[in-house]
């Protein structure tokens, strides 16, 4: 019967579930879904990481390639993020080129990973101007059910501290490599950003939306944290949103962001 | 690369260890996701495979696909690019990914009753997180436990399994993908096991047709004990599924 309901009058249905202080998946507005981090999975790939946010399912593969830096950025290497959205994580994508949301999810991350200065790209340097490292990092969404830049995010991270780097010897004279496959590095990774979703809906806002909840929200809120600081904040359009609830937001994401770090910290003790 | 590595050793051990009738290690878990109709992950040695169906539902796009007296089965192949041991440029598209995209729905057309689904439209996908030989054939056996976790009606199991030729004389079972490299002919065969009839077959190198029938004896055999342990899966799958919602009739 609530099915029916729930497929006849969505926004009705939800507003019942509010009126009570709760959502249908039995959650308070302020509780978030249960995160998992499951690490180096994928022996083909230099890191990878696999990260459930409550349903959303995302898989992370680091590949490194050598390549010559940018004549702009000359010690620096590069660490170029993709995130795919095939049509086997949701009903709405079909096959074919990205799609608006895929393309965006990659500039977000993109965006968070330059803000947050996680990474030094001059540590990806091996010569300056002839030779550095590329990390492609792709993410893929086996599971789209709301939330995609946090389950993006950590599998990101997780998969980029897992990675071993061989120690590459370079002479430049003779443009010659070498790379030593025994003796491996891990990343210099400072900190750990993390972000956090927020749907508003009528006059109350939600924190880490299922699919659902984001389809009938009215505004949807990102924000991205490293310690404590702000990096990066996404409202694209929507209902206008008060500067206290924006700021009560912030509070709520740095409190799941230490606890975002402490799960990544312990699934990577469980590696070694 | 000149050391001589044997595919079968004196005696009769393999690369990795297994016997020329062995099977690789396959596991396997239905209704992994909760977007598509159906889902399935199966391992099948260090191959990972995932496949979500769709449907049936309307035929999207291209109306004038729809048939009058059958579903349209649309697949779709597509490999993770850091699922090999060279990053791929392109996850689907290649020449390759539109081949095995095509024999993929040519071997679960044939088992899926899509005369009971006319006007309609079948999806499946499948995407290959880590690849290790023996790609195709895994994909067969993902894609047909997601056609059962999604309900759609099938005439049989579609199971499908390599074996090639050692020193010329004895058949093997289950091709990595580091025997695929030293060389040895591949024979791919996708079977409907129980009835004993053959989908889809297809062979790379080549060997003398004298021993044509042992190799296939083999293969055939391959695919009927894949498709106990797909059994075997499905059965503890809706043993969980159903006891969890007790058995009842929800009305």
């Amino acid at each position: 019967m609530s099915e029916q309901y729930k497929i006849l009058h969505p926004v009705k249905y939800y507003r019942d579930y509010l009126a009570h202080n709760i959502r249908p998946d039995g959650r308070e507005f302020d509780k978030y879904r249960p995160i998992v981090v499951n690490l180096g999975s994928i022996s083909t790939a230099d890191g990878s990481a696999i990260a459930k946010v409550g349903r959303t399912t995302v898989v992370c593969g680091i590949k490194a390639e050598l390549c010559q830096s940018k004549a702009e950025a000359a010690n620096e290497g590069f660490l170029i993020p993709n995130v795919e959205l095939p049509p086997l994580c949701s009903s709405k994508f079909r096959p074919g080129p990205p799609t608006e949301q895929a393309q965006v999810a990659t500039q977000l991350v993109a965006d968070i990973l330059k803000n947050s200065e996680c990474l030094d790209l001059k540590s990806l340097c091996i010569f300056p101007d002839k030779l550095a490292w590329c990390l492609f990092a792709d993410l893929i969404c086996l599971d789209l059910d709301g939330s995609l830049i946090d389950a993006c995010m950590i599998a990101l991270m997780a998969a980029l501290k897992s990675v071993r780097l061989p120690v590459i010897d370079y002479d430049p004279a003779l443009d010659n490599k070498q790379a030593n496959l025994e003796h491996r590095k891990p990343l210099n990774i400072t900190n750990i950003p993390s972000s956090t979703t927020f749907a508003k809906f009528d006059d109350k806002i939600v924190m880490d939306p299922t699919v659902d909840e984001e389809d009938l929200s009215t505004a949807l809120i990102t924000i991205a944290l490293r310690k404590n600081e702000l990096c990066f904040v996404h409202k694209p359009g929507g209902a206008s949103v008060t500067d206290e609830q924006l700021l009560k937001c912030i509070d709520e994401s740095q409190k799941r962001a230490i606890v975002i770090e402490g799960i990544v910290e312990t699934a990577l003790r469980s590696l070694q | 690369m000149s050391k001589n590595r044997e595919l079968l050793s004196k005696i009769g051990l393999r690369l990795d260890g297994r016997r020329a009738d062995e099977l690789r290690r396959i596991r396997c878990k239905l209704g992994v996701f909760t977007e598509p109709d159906g889902s399935a992950y199966l391992e099948q040695g260090l191959t990972k495979i995932l496949a979500a169906v769709y449907g049936p539902h309307q035929v999207r796009g291209n109306r004038s696909k729809a048939q009058h007296d059958a579903a349209v089965v649309n697949c779709q192949f597509s490999m993770a690019v850091f699922s090999t041991g060279e990053r791929k440029r392109r996850p689907r598209g290649d020449r390759k990914s539109t081949e095995i995209s095509i024999h993929l729905r040519q071997a679960l057309t044939a088992a899926i009753k899509t005369e009971l689904y006319p006007w309609s439209q079948i999806d499946v996908y499948v995407e290959v997180l880590h690849a290790d030989g023996g790609i195709y054939p895994a994909c067969v056996n993902a894609a047909t436990l997601a056609l059962i976790d999604a309900g759609i009606p099938l005439k049989e199991y579609v199971c499908a399994c390599t074996a090639s030729l050692a020193n010329n004389d004895v058949p093997m079972l289950d091709i990595s993908h580091q025997e695929e490299i030293i060389g040895g002919p591949t024979l791919t065969v996708a079977a409907l096991p129980m009835s004993g009839k053959i989908v889809l077959m297809e062979m790379s190198q080549r060997f003398h047709v004298d021993h044509l029938q042992k190799v296939l004896e083999k293969a055939l055999q391959g695919c009927r004990d894949i498709k106990h342990i797909l059994d075997e899966a499905v059965k503890s799958h809706i043993q969980d599924v159903g006891s969890s919602t007790g058995w009842a009739n929800t009305t």
